[in-house]
C-alpha cells in the first residue's frame, strides 16, 4: 500500500520537494541489491512506497514521529550496497537515504578518532585520516562501503582484525534515532568531553545498538559516530600513485611499492599448524598491522572474465595446499629502527616455525599489490561468476577450533566442486586474528556461485543449509552470521531456529526490539521481527 | 542487439554503484568523485546506470511502463560514459550500449521527447540540428580563402560540423581550423554550403536511420569529391564518423582525424611552428567524444558460454571491451604542452574518467539548466587545480562552459584548442 496524499505532503513539507519521490519508475531502482536471487528467489524485492533524503538529524526526528503517528515503516540505509539494504518488510516503507550527510565531523588526533555522518566511505576517512597520521583499521570497497554502516549496523569483519574487530568495539560516541524519534547519545557523545567513549554507565548501549553483527537499519537510525582510529605512518594514501602501462585497462592500475614506514611479506611454512603457531605469535607480541593467515589476494584483476580465464589457463600448476600454510604480514613503525625491529623479531618467529620466504607470493610489486587490497580497498567485483558468498564460521572460535574444522568443510565442499556448481575463488580458508589473536580467531572461506545459473544457485543454498544449518552434521555456532551478515535466509527464521540453542536469545533480542519501538515501524528485514508469523510458530512447534 | 539482449547486463548488475563515481583508484580530491552528472544532480539512484537497468528490468518483465518519468530519467543523460568505464573495471557489462538501445526502442515505439522533436525536425529539413536553414551553413567561411571539395579536388576535407557552422561566436575558431592547416601546407578543402550534420547527436537520442540517411549522404559526398581524409574540429562529428559510422557497417572510406591529432602531427613534422610564448596556467578538459566515446569501435560476433565445469561467463571468441582506454588524449595535451612559457595543470578527473561538459545525449537542447549546471561543475574543478583557462577540443563543451561562466558570473577563461594554437603560432 502506497502512501497517502496527506502522508507524503507531510513527508515532503520535512525535507522539502527535491528531496522525496514516490514515482513508481524511480522506486523500481530500489527494489534489488546483489544477493537478493540467493535471497528472494528474483532479483526484485517489493520497491519502497518512497525515497526520502533527509538533510539532518532535526528532519529524520520528524520522520520517524510521524512514522510513529502512521503506521509507515522506515528504514535508512547509507550506500545501499549491503543485502537487504533498500529492503523493506512492508510496501508501506519508507527509505531514508543518507546521502546528504555526508560530512567528516571532526577528526581528534589526540584521542585518535573521528566523528562522522552516514555517507562519509571507508576510503574517504582514510585519506582524511592517513593527512593527520592516522587509519581506519580496515579497508573500504571503494567508495561503496559507509563507516557508519560497518561499524554500527552491519557485521563488520576485517582482513586482519588486528585492531579492534567485529565486535562494535570501533564504535565510540554515537548519535542514535530511536525508533520512536527520541535521541540516544551514546557514551560521551554530544558532551563536552567529546565523543572517546561510546559507553555510558550501566549497560553497555552499543551491545545494544549493533550487538553481535548489527540490526542492519532494524534499530533506528545513527547519524553521527565517532569511530577509532589507528596509527599511519606513511603519507596520504590517495597520493600514491596507482601505476598501469600505456594501453592498459584501469584495472592494471596498482600500487608498484610498498609505502614508507611499512613492509609486506610471505611467510610459508611446512604445515598449516605451524603457520597458525608463528600469526599467533606474531600477533600476540603485536609486531604487525596485519596478519592474514591463508587470505592470499591481492586484488589484481585481468580486464575481463576472457582474459581472466586465459591467464588462468596459462598458469603454472600450483601446489594448492601452499597458500594454506602462507601467511602475509605487514608491519609498519614511526620510526626506521622501529620498523627494522619489527621486520627481524617477525623474522625470528618465521625461523622459529620453520617458515620461509617463497619467491612466488613474495615479488615486491606483487607485495604492493596486496598492501594496497588488504590496507586501503578491496575494491567491488562479483565479475567471475555473479555472486559470492563468505561462509564466516564462528568470529569467537579459537584458532584450534578453525584448524579442526578446515578439513571437514572443505570436504563437503568438495561434492559442490565436482559438480561445477559452486567455486572457491580464493585458496582457502582465513583465520583472522581477534584483537591480535587474544580473542581468538575467526575464519572463512569465500565462495562463488552463479545466480542466474539455477543449479548452481540450487547448489549455493543446500551449501549453506548443510553448512550453516542448527541441525546439520557441523553444529556449528555462528548464529548471526547467516542472518546478519549475509542475508542468505529468512530473518524469522533464522532467528527461530538458532535462538533456542543460544538461551533464548532471540527472546530477548525481541524483548528489546519492541521496547524500543513500541510502534513497530523500524523495519525488520534484516533484524528481528516483533513476533513471529503464526504459520511460522506451528511449524516449529 | 536491441534493449532486451541486455538481460544479462540488467540482471548482473550488482548496484555497487561505481557507476555513479570515477574509479576509485584515481581519486585525487574527494571533491571531485563524482563521474555521472545526472547521478550527482538528480540524487536518486534511477538516473544512474545502475538505477538504468532495474529500470529496463522492470519494462522487460511488464512491472512497469514507459512513461514521461521513465523518458525523463533516460534522457536527462549525457550519455557521456562515464558510468561504463567505471562499471567495467569490475563487471563485463555494458551500461553505456544498453542505454543507447533503450533510447532507440523509445523511439522506435513513439515514445519520444517533446523537448527533441524541433531539433529532429530541423535535421530532417534542414540538414542540421542547430534549428537553422540550410542555405546559412557554409556562412562562417565567407570570404575565407579556401577551395570548396564539391567544386575542386582536395585531399583533405575540413569538416567544421554543425556548431561551428551555425554558433557564430565560434566562426572565428572554425576559420583559425582551416587556416591553420593551410598554414601547414595541408591541401584542405571544405564543403562549406554543401556539409550535413553527421546525424551523431540525432543517433544518440535514438534516432537511428536519421544517422543512417547522413552517413550514406557523407560517404557518397566523399567518394564523389575524392577526398582521402577527413579533419574536423569537433569532437561529436569525430566520434560519429570516426566510432558510431563503424559502429553501424557505415564504412566511409577516408581517414579520419581530430583536428587536435592532425595538428600534433604538423607539429611534430615541423610544418606548424608555436614560436609565441604565452603565460597563461591552463587546464584541458577531455572531451568525451575525443576521449572515452572516440576510442573505435570494437565488433564481437560471438556467442556467451561457460567452461565446462566452471562458471565464468565466457565470450567465444573472446570479447574486447571498450574500456576508453584507447581514446584521443594525449595529442592535445602534447600541443599544449609544446606552447612555450605555457602553464599545463591537469584536473582531478582526466581521460576515460574525465567529467562531462553537459552538452551530450540531447541535454544542452533539452534540459539547458542541467548542462550549464554541469559545465560549471568542470569550471569549479579547473579553478580547484589553479587554472586561469580552460581549453577543450570541442565546440559544444566550449559553448556550455561559456554559458555556465556567464550565468554564474565566472571569469575562467574558456579557450578552444584552435585558439590557443592561433595565439602562438
Amino acid at each position: 500500500m502506497k502512501l497517502t496524499k496527506e502522508e507524503y505532503k507531510v513527508l515532503e513539507d520535512i525535507v522539502g520537494p527535491e528531496y522525496i519521490t514516490q514515482e513508481p519508475v524511480i522506486m523500481e531502482s530500489y527494489n534489488q541489491i546483489w544477493g537478493n536471487k540467493l535471497a528472494f528467489g528474483d532479483k526484485r524485492h517489493n520497491p519502497p512506497a518512497a525515497v526520502l533524503l533527509p538533510a539532518n538529524v532535526a528532519e529524520i526526528q520528524m520522520i520517524v514521529r510521524y512514522c510513529n503517528k502512521t503506521g509507515i515503516l522506515f528504514k535508512a540505509s547509507a550506500r545501499a550496497f549491503e543485502y537487504v539494504a533498500t529492503k523493506l518488510a512492508s510496501e508501506r516503507g519508507i527509505l531514508l537515504e543518507l546521502k546528504r550527510m555526508n560530512k567528516i565531523l571532526e577528526i581528534d588526533v589526540k584521542n585518535m578518532h573521528a566523528v562522522v555522518e552516514p555517507f562519509v566511505t571507508v576510503w574517504e576517512l582514510q585519506n582524511a585520516a592517513g593527512k593527520v597520521g592516522l587509519y581506519t583499521g580496515k579497508p573500504g570497497v571503494g567508495y561503496t562501503a559507509s563507516v557508519i554502516s560497518l561499524a554500527c549496523c552491519h557485521q563488520e569483519m576485517t582482513i586482519s582484525q588486528l585492531y579492534t574487530s567485529g565486535y562494535g568495539r570501533n564504535v565510540l560516541g554515537c548519535e542514535w534515532v530511536l525508533p520512536t524519534g527520541e535521541i540516544l547519545y551514546l557514551g560521551t557523545a554530544g558532551r563536552e568531553e567529546g565523543w572517546f567513549s561510546g559507553d555510558g554507565p550501566g549497560f553497555s548501549l552499543r551491545g545494544i545498538l549493533r550487538g553481535r553483527a548489527g540490526a542492519n537499519g532494524g534499530n533506528g537510525v545513527i547519524t553521527k559516530c565517532a569511530v577509532k582510529l589507528y596509527p599511519w605512518y606513511a603519507s596520504t594514501p590517495m597520493t600514491y600513485e596507482m601505476k598501469r602501462q600505456p594501453g592498459e585497462a584501469i584495472s592494471a592500475a596498482m600500487l608498484e611499492k610498498v609505502p614508507e614506514n611499512y613492509h609486506v611479506v610471505v611467510l610459508t611454512f611446512p604445515d598449516t599448524e605451524k603457520m597458525m603457531k608463528a600469526s599467533t605469535e606474531i600477533g600476540q607480541a603485536e609486531l604487525a598491522c596485519i596478519v592474514a593467515p591463508a587470505y592470499l589476494a591481492n586484488g589484481v584483476m585481468e580486464e575481463g572474465n576472457d582474459e581472466q580465464y586465459a591467464k588462468m589457463k596459462d598458469m603454472k600448476p600450483q601446489d594448492p595446499t601452499k597458500a594454506v600454510r602462507s601467511v602475509p604480514v605487514f608491519v609498519n613503525g614511526h620510526s626506521t629502527r622501529e620498523l627494522e625491529y619489527r621486520k627481524k623479531a617477525v623474522m625470528a618467529v618465521m625461523k622459529k616455525w620453520n617458515g620461509y620466504l617463497d619467491p612466488e607470493y613474495n615479488d615486491p610489486r606483487e607485495l604492493a599489490h596486496r598492501f594496497q587490497y588488504q590496507m586501503w580497498s578491496v575494491g567491488t567485483s562479483m565479475r567471475p561468476t555473479g555472486d559470492f558468498m563468505v561462509s564466516i564460521q564462528g568470529a569467537d572460535g579459537s584458532t584450534e577450533m578453525h584448524l579442526n574444522y578446515r578439513p571437514v568443510e572443505f570436504d563437503a565442499f568438495k561434492p559442490f566442486v565436482s559438480r561445477g556448481s559452486i567455486v572457491q575463488p580464493n585458496m582457502g580458508m582465513s583465520y583472522r586474528p581477534m584483537e591480535h589473536y587474544s580473542l581468538g580467531s575467526s575464519g572463512g572461506i569465500a565462495t562463488g556461485y552463479d545466480p542466474w545459473d539455477p543449479d548452481s544457485l540450487a547448489a549455493a543454498r543446500e551449501y549453506m543449509d548443510l553448512v550453516y544449518d542448527v541441525n546439520s552434521p557441523f553444529k556449528r555456532f555462528s548464529y548471526t552470521n547467516r542472518g546478519a551478515m549475509m542475508q542468505v535466509e529468512d530473518i524469522e527464521h533464522i532467528h527461530q531456529r538458532w535462538g533456542p540453542i543460544y538461551d533464548n536469545a532471540d527472546v530477548w533480542l525481541q524483548k528489546v526490539r519492541n521496547m524500543l519501538d513500541p510502534n513497530r515501524v523500524a523495519d525488520w528485514s534484516g533484524y528481528i521481527p516483533p513476533e513471529y508469523a503464526k504459520e511460522d510458530k506451528k511449524a516449529e512447534s | 542487439m536491441n534493449w532486451e539482449n541486455y538481460e544479462h547486463d540488467m540482471i548482473r548488475c550488482t548496484r555497487c554503484s561505481y557507476c555513479k563515481y570515477i574509479p576509485w583508484r584515481f581519486i585525487k580530491n574527494f571533491n571531485f568523485i563524482e563521474g555521472c552528472p545526472s547521478a550527482a544532480r538528480y540524487h536518486w539512484h534511477a538516473y544512474a546506470s545502475g538505477g538504468k537497468f532495474n529500470m529496463g528490468y522492470s519494462l522487460l518483465k511488464g512491472k512497469s511502463s514507459i512513461d514521461d518519468t521513465f523518458l525523463d530519467v533516460l534522457y536527462k543523460c549525457m550519455m557521456d560514459g562515464s558510468c561504463d568505464i567505471s562499471c567495467k573495471v569490475g563487471n563485463d557489462i555494458e551500461p553505456l550500449q544498453y542505454m543507447q538501445e533503450l533510447r532507440i526502442k523509445c523511439v522506435d515505439e513513439g515514445q519520444m521527447m517533446p523537448q527533441h522533436q524541433p531539433f529532429i525536425r530541423s535535421l530532417r529539413q534542414e540538414d542540421n540540428m542547430m534549428l537553422k536553414p540550410r542555405a546559412e551553413r557554409g556562412n562562417w567561411a565567407d570570404g575565407l580563402n579556401v577551395k570548396r571539395a564539391a567544386e575542386e579536388k582536395t585531399e583533405v576535407l575540413y569538416h567544421a560540423g554543425c556548431r561551428y557552422s551555425y554558433d557564430k561566436e565560434f566562426w572565428p575558431i572554425a576559420r583559425a581550423g582551416v587556416t591553420l592547416l593551410q598554414k601547414a601546407g595541408v591541401d584542405v578543402g571544405i564543403m562549406g554550403e554543401e556539409e550535413a550534420c553527421c546525424g551523431g547527436r540525432a543517433y544518440e537520442l535514438g534516432y537511428v536511420t536519421e544517422m543512417d540517411k547522413f552517413a550514406e549522404h557523407q560517404m557518397e559526398t566523399f567518394r564523389t569529391a575524392g577526398i582521402k581524409a577527413l579533419v574536423t574540429p569537433c569532437a561529436d562529428c569525430y566520434a560519429t564518423y570516426k566510432v558510431l559510422y563503424d559502429k553501424v557497417g557505415k564504412k566511409l572510406g577516408v581517414e579520419v582525424y581530430h583536428i587536435t591529432q592532425y595538428l600534433e602531427k604538423l607539429i611534430r613534422e615541423g610544418r606548424l611552428l608555436l614560436k609565441k610564448s604565452l603565460p597563461l596556467k591552463v587546464t584541458y578538459h577531455d572531451p568525451c567524444h575525443l576521449g572515452r566515446l572516440g576510442e573505435p569501435w570494437i565488433h564481437w560476433n560471438g556467442k556467451e558460454y561457460k567452461p565446462k565445469g566452471g562458471l565464468m561467463w565466457l565470450h567465444d571468441p573472446p570479447k574486447k571491451y571498450r574500456r576508453g582506454i584507447n581514446g584521443v588524449y594525449d595529442p592535445p595535451r602534447n600541443i599544449i604542452k609544446s606552447i612555450p612559457g605555457l602553464d599545463f595543470v591537469e584536473m582531478y578527473r582526466i581521460r576515460e574518467y574525465a567529467w562531462c561538459c553537459g552538452a551530450g545525449g540531447g541535454v544542452i537542447d533539452s534540459y539547458p539548466d542541467f548542462a550549464k549546471w554541469t559545465g560549471a561543475e568542470r569550471l569549479r574543478e579547473a579553478k580547484a587545480v589553479g587554472a586561469e583557462a580552460i581549453v577543450s577540443a570541442c565546440p559544444w563543451c566550449k559553448r556550455v562552459f561559456l554559458d555556465a561562466a556567464a550565468k554564474n558570473g565566472d571569469k575562467i577563461e574558456v579557450l578552444d584548442i584552435i585558439e590557443l594554437i592561433q595565439q602562438t603560432v
